[in-house]
C-alpha cells in the first residue's frame, strides 16, 4: 500500500520520533510504514487520520499492482 | 494464598506501565523496561537451570530428590515466560507482527529439527551424549531468535 506519511509529516515538520509518540507506537514502525514495507492496522490508519486531519484515503492508497 | 499476592504484583505491574505513559513515555522506554526485566529473570532461570544441571550430574540415591531438583528451574522458566507474554502485550503492532513471524519460522524449523534427529536416529542411531533431549532443546531459543533476526530485518 502506498501511503503519504512522510510528506504529511515532513509539512508538519515533525520527526519519526515525534508522530510515534503522538501515535503510540514505536519508531521503527513508522519508518517500516513510510517505506511501504509495513500496513498499518485499520485501528492505526484511523489514528493516523486523526492525527492529520485527512480522511485515510487521503494518506493511503491501493497498489493497483500488487494483487 | 498466592492470588492475592499475583494479584498485589498484577496491579503493581499495571501502575508501573501506567506511570511510564503519563510521564510522557514512548513504547522505546516501556520496551527498555520490560527488555531489563526480561534479562534479569532470564539470568535468573538460566542460573537455576545450570545449578540443577550441576546437581543432576552428582550422584544422588533418593529419585525423589532427584527428581525435585529436575523440577527447580521449572516455575523460574514459566516465571520468565509470563514475563515475555506481558512485554508481547506492551508492544505495538509491528512488534507483535515480528514476534509471532520469529515463532512462524520458529515453530516449523524445530519440526523439521526433531522429525529430522528422529529418523537419523533410526537410521544411524546418534550418540546420545550429544543428540539427546538434555542438549536438543537448547535449538529451540536458536530457531526462535533466528526467526525474530530473519522478521526484523525485514521490517527494517
Amino acid at each position: 500500500m502506498k501511503n503519504r506519511l512522510k510528506v504529511l509529516r515532513a509539512e508538519r515538520d515533525w520527526s519519526q520520533e515525534e508522530l510515534a509518540r503522538q501515535l503510540g507506537v514505536s519508531r521503527q514502525t513508522i519508518n517500516a510504514i513510510e517505506t511501504e514495507k509495513y500496513d498499518p492496522s485499520l485501528p492505526l490508519a484511523l489514528k493516523m487520520g486523526r492525527l492529520f486531519q485527512l480522511c485515510v484515503e487521503k494518506i493511503f492508497e491501493l497498489d493497483e499492482k500488487k494483487p | 494464598m498466592l492470588t492475592p499476592i499475583l494479584h498485589r504484583k498484577r496491579k503493581a505491574a499495571e501502575a508501573a506501565a501506567q506511570a511510564i505513559k503519563a510521564a510522557g513515555g514512548t513504547i522505546e522506554q516501556t520496551r527498555r523496561v520490560y527488555g531489563t526485566r526480561l534479562l534479569i529473570r532470564g539470568l535468573l532461570w538460566a542460573s537455576i537451570y545450570l545449578l540443577s544441571r550441576g546437581l543432576l550430574e552428582l550422584t544422588i540415591p533418593s529419585s525423589a530428590a532427584r527428581v525435585a531438583i529436575a523440577l527447580l528451574p521449572t516455575p523460574f522458566f514459566v516465571y520468565y515466560l509470563w514475563t515475555w507474554m506481558k512485554g508481547v502485550s506492551e508492544m505495538d503492532e509491528l512488534e507483535r507482527r515480528i514476534e509471532l513471524e520469529a515463532l512462524g519460522f520458529a515453530f516449523p524449523a524445530a519440526i523439521v529439527f526433531l522429525m529430522t534427529i528422529g529418523l537419523l536416529d533410526l537410521a544411524i542411531t546418534l550418540n546420545p551424549d550429544d543428540w539427546s533431549l538434555h542438549h536438543v532443546w537448547l535449538m529451540m531459543p536458536l530457531f526462535y531468535y533466528a526467526g525474530l533476526w530473519r522478521a526484523k530485518k525485514r521490517y527494517q
